[in-house]
């Protein structure tokens, strides 16, 4: 008697490899146990759920557990993507104002570029555990307003640059040293 | 005492069914010793998530068995308190305690 494969595809990827040995093992033998009592069908919704219950956790888990790669995989998409998409959000509002188009962006939108960025670099920072992966948070954080940067449509003022490439790394670590302090 | 060394209410549950289930202590044992004692229906993605965080606070200290069949051949993680762990435990018991010290329950009102 077997889980039904989709739970079992669910749990494998959202746990990591892992993670997914243990729970897997977990639940295949509470599985066993309640297919014995309440037949197989109980025992199959009763795996679907939990697997789709334990889904956030176990997400969680997998971040949190060794897997830095993966942090600073997402420190670097969180920055760099919402960054780029902010870019050509501006772009295209300054493509209908008339002789505005390729004009330097106002400040306004500059700062809602770096508020941007320090919000989505402090949630990297606070699902880093220890110091030396929110190290690796940061330094990817930087590294992501650094390419957002690169791959602007507008020139971006030194000034800019340089606060969106310190601030993304500070407000990591800031987060993170907050959690640990609280 | 840090703030942040105090234990949550689900990290004190866990704790005890650690505890309470000795050798035995996994995430479906400890799923279904909470379940039983307190009526909740808990998941195993939420008791790893929680057996871990200890883990990595040095509460608990984790062991691997070997696979077995009844498993789908998958290993089995255990968990055991750490001295730090009795100490937390010992504790929030404590603090427990001091606060219900003088209150007469059920309290009006509520179901005991």
């Amino acid at each position: 008697m077997n889980p039904p494969a989709w739970a079992q595809f669910v749990l494998w990827a959202v746990a990591g490899e892992n993670q997914a040995e243990f729970v897997a093992g977990d639940l295949h033998e509470e599985f066993l146990l309640l297919c014995a009592e309440r037949g197989p069908s109980a025992g199959s919704r009763w795996y679907a759920r939990q697997v789709l219950r334990s889904a956030a956790a176990l997400v969680g888990l997998r971040f949190r557990s060794g897997e830095a790669a993966h942090l600073a995989a997402a420190a670097l998409v969180a920055v760099a993507m919402p960054l780029v998409l902010l870019d050509r959000l501006w772009s295209f509002v300054y493509s209908h104002i008339p002789l505005k188009d390729g004009l330097a962006r106002a400040p306004g939108f500059l700062v809602a570029n770096v508020v941007c960025v320090c919000a989505c670099a402090a949630v990297c920072g606070s699902l880093a555990h220890t110091r030396g992966r929110a190290a690796g948070v940061a330094v990817a954080a930087a590294v992501g307003a650094a390419c957002a940067l690169w791959c602007s449509t507008a020139t971006a003022p030194w000034l800019y640059a340089g606060l969106l490439i310190v601030a993304a790394p500070v407000s990591s670590m800031a987060v993170f040293a907050w959690r640990g302090w609280r | 005492m840090p703030k942040g060394e105090a234990l949550g209410e689900f990290e004190y549950l866990v704790m005890l069914a650690v505890l309470r289930l000795g050798a035995e202590a996994y995430g479906m044992r400890v799923r279904q010793e909470i379940s039983v004692r307190t009526g909740r229906d808990v998941t195993i993605g939420a008791v790893y998530a929680t057996l871990e965080r200890l883990a990595d606070k040095g509460l608990l200290r984790a062991s691997m068995s070997q696979p077995t069949p009844e498993r789908g051949g998958r290993a089995k993680r255990s968990f055991q308190l750490t001295g730090a762990g009795m100490e937390a435990a010992n504790r929030a018991r404590q603090d427990l305690v001091n606060m219900l010290e003088g209150l007469e329950f059920p309290l009006p009102g509520g179901t005991p």
